[in-house]
């Protein structure tokens, strides 16, 4: 789910990107008391093991050719802590990012708030409040599956929310909603899976990494994943069929005044101007390709003859710019040529 | 194992690798910034900033098929999303191109305008990190206010990931070597889980073996590194450039088309 910067609007992307800052530099700043210096090597090697983790594939039932992964942000949570498993997979979005090009460079505060910061702290608070009490191992299992799939669910509902409100979405809010949503209900819901069987597996071959957060046998059993998706179902059904109802259609959506959320009204109005501002450049700027409507042309030989100018203008836009490129590549090729035999 | 280093380029040496890596990251940043906030629906001005990135990959002497190769990898999410703006918006529109005009569809035109961005953003990513070292890229970004135990993190991070995808491999190789046949998914998963919690094991073992070693020689938190980053008369110059270019382009491009 990693978003791309064509997802987002420069002030949203700006927004985000503050929001991301504060919040890591919070963490670090709080942190830094907690941590000592010899958990600085155990943190950052847990951030390549989510690399390494990501290759190990195995196959999915009824999907022949597909395979999944873990991601496990939570099973960190769970081990480091919020805070520290916090660092570790920002960390890992942030060389994703500038490493692996994967996720923009605008974007890459939506993706440590979606991927990072959301994940472990509602990860590790659900896995928590669902094991608090007496040990069990159905406890454990139906934590942690619970809280890959809910965490999951709302980071992949945060990157349709990102994208309607830097308003590029083409497609209709609601369809990227649902199609996001279902395909990390599943993705979570192997998360889960196998983040349970790891921790089993864990805590047979060395319980020393859990300090005391699992002083029992942890047993990954149908039952545990049963009743997760029972209780899932009953939230999922309760939450979305409310807001499903009479949903607007796209981005309205978003601008949709709603009484029952007073915030989110204000947090659009607030940016409407902006936009206003922008739709406006756009339609004032936008060189190629200029199109109308043929339905409302309504000084038709003035505009079509600015059209046809400004179609010029875009083609000697692209023609100059190929050309340019050209030149410099020859360039760079002759050069490079003289300099070998020397070399 | 050998496994193909991403940033392998980042070790030549070229006037672009001389640059100072805040410059570097700044003026990305901004240009991505600029690329992203131009109009929807114009493609030929996303192609003329391309010359941009274009012109720092060639400098830099990193092969453009090696960059091109490296977008290829990371565009699924974005090549679904282009090409599903053509199902939603089918407003006609006639696409006037110098000499030739045709009919088309808005979502078209949006679908190529979000793939040209998303290619030039690349490009200029890619300019960043593969004319830049690392180790540079994070002293630069401590310089500019990112807190140290990020820096260290990332620091960690990026020197063990390849170890660690290495031991991966082996494991992988391990189980490919004794499965020969689907298992169904129950023992798939528990096969997983193992390789998985070895791994993690392993990771654990070697975190606490470098931090006794790093400890012995007096490591206390915090890095020092010998690169002494300042602001060279090279450094302003290639602003300087970058901010006209960006600049020149906007300003030429938009009286024309008023």
């Amino acid at each position: 789910m990693h978003m791309a910067n064509e997802l987002l609007s420069v002030p949203v992307a700006a927004g985000t990107l503050a929001i991301a800052a504060g919040g890591l530099g919070l963490i670090c700043r709080n942190v830094r008391q907690v941590i000592a210096a010899d958990k600085l090597a155990l943190m950052g090697i847990l951030g390549a093991f989510v690399f390494a983790a990501q290759m190990v594939n195995f196959q999915l039932p009824a999907m022949p050719g597909t395979s999944g992964h873990m991601v496990g942000a939570v099973l960190l949570a769970i081990i480091l802590g919020p805070h520290a498993g916090a660092i570790v997979i920002s960390s890992v979005v942030i060389i994703q990012c500038l490493i692996f090009q994967d996720g923009g460079l605008l974007a890459l505060g939506c993706n440590i708030i979606n991927m990072a910061l959301v994940p472990s702290y509602l990860g590790y608070f659900l896995y928590k409040t669902a094991t608090a009490g007496p040990f069990s191992s159905l406890r454990v299992s139906i934590g942690a599956v619970l809280a890959c799939v809910i965490a999951m669910q709302v980071s992949a509902a945060l990157v349709p929310i990102q994208a309607a409100l830097s308003g590029v979405l083409a497609v209709p809010f609601s369809t990227f909603l649902i199609t996001m949503l279902g395909v990390h209900l599943l993705i979570g819901l192997i998360e889960g899976l196998i983040t349970v069987a790891v921790l089993g597996y864990l805590q047979q071959v060395r319980p020393d990494v859990f300090v005391d957060s699992l002083p029992g046998k942890v047993r990954l059993s149908r039952k545990a994943v049963l009743i997760t998706l029972v209780i899932f179902t009953l939230v999922i059904g309760g939450g979305l069929s409310l807001l499903a109802s009479d949903m607007p259609d796209g981005l309205e959506w978003s601008y949709a005044e709603r009484p029952d959320q007073p915030d989110f009204e204000a947090a659009v109005s607030n940016d409407s101007a902006a936009i206003a501002a922008v739709d406006d450049f756009q339609a004032r700027y936008a060189p190629l390709p200029d199109y109308s409507r043929r339905s409302s042309a309504i000084g038709e030989t003035g505009e079509a003859q600015a059209d046809i100018s400004a179609g010029w203008t875009s083609f000697a836009g692209v023609v100059g710019s190929a050309v340019t490129m050209a030149a410099i590549w020859l360039t760079a090729w002759i050069l490079r040529k003289k300099q070998l035999p020397k070399a | 194992m050998h496994h193909a280093y991403i940033d392998k380029f980042a070790y030549q040496d070229s006037p672009i690798h001389r640059l100072d890596s805040r410059v570097k990251f700044i003026v990305v940043l901004v240009f991505t910034a600029v690329v992203i906030s131009l109009p929807r629906i114009s493609l030929s001005i996303v192609v003329c900033y391309a010359v941009g990135p274009f012109t720092i990959l060639v400098l830099g002497g990193i092969p453009l098929r090696f960059a091109f190769k490296h977008i290829l990898l990371v565009s699924p999410f974005v090549l679904v999303l282009a090409l599903s703006c053509p199902l939603y918006d089918k407003t006609p529109v006639t696409v006037v191109f110098g000499p030739f005009l045709w009919q088309s569809s808005l979502g078209w035109v949006r679908c190529f305008t979000i793939l040209g961005k998303f290619i030039v953003t690349m490009l200029a990513l890619i300019a960043l990190v593969s004319t830049t070292r690392f180790g540079d890229l994070l002293t630069g970004l401590q310089r500019l206010g990112v807190p140290k135990l990020l820096i260290i993190q990332l620091g960690f991070l990026y020197r063990y990931i390849f170890v660690l995808i290495d031991r991966a491999h082996h494991i992988l190789r391990a189980r490919a070597g004794r499965t020969l046949r689907n298992l169904g998914f129950k023992a798939e998963l528990k096969i997983a889980a193992a390789m998985l919690g070895s791994l993690l094991i392993r990771s654990i073992d070697s975190a606490e073996r470098i931090n006794i070693a790093m400890q012995s020689r007096g490591f206390d938190g915090s890095w020092r590194t010998l690169s002494k980053l300042q602001i060279r008369r090279t450094d302003l110059l290639f602003a300087l450039m970058a901010a006209s270019f960006m600049l020149g382009l906007y300003i030429f491009v938009r009286p024309v088309l008023q």
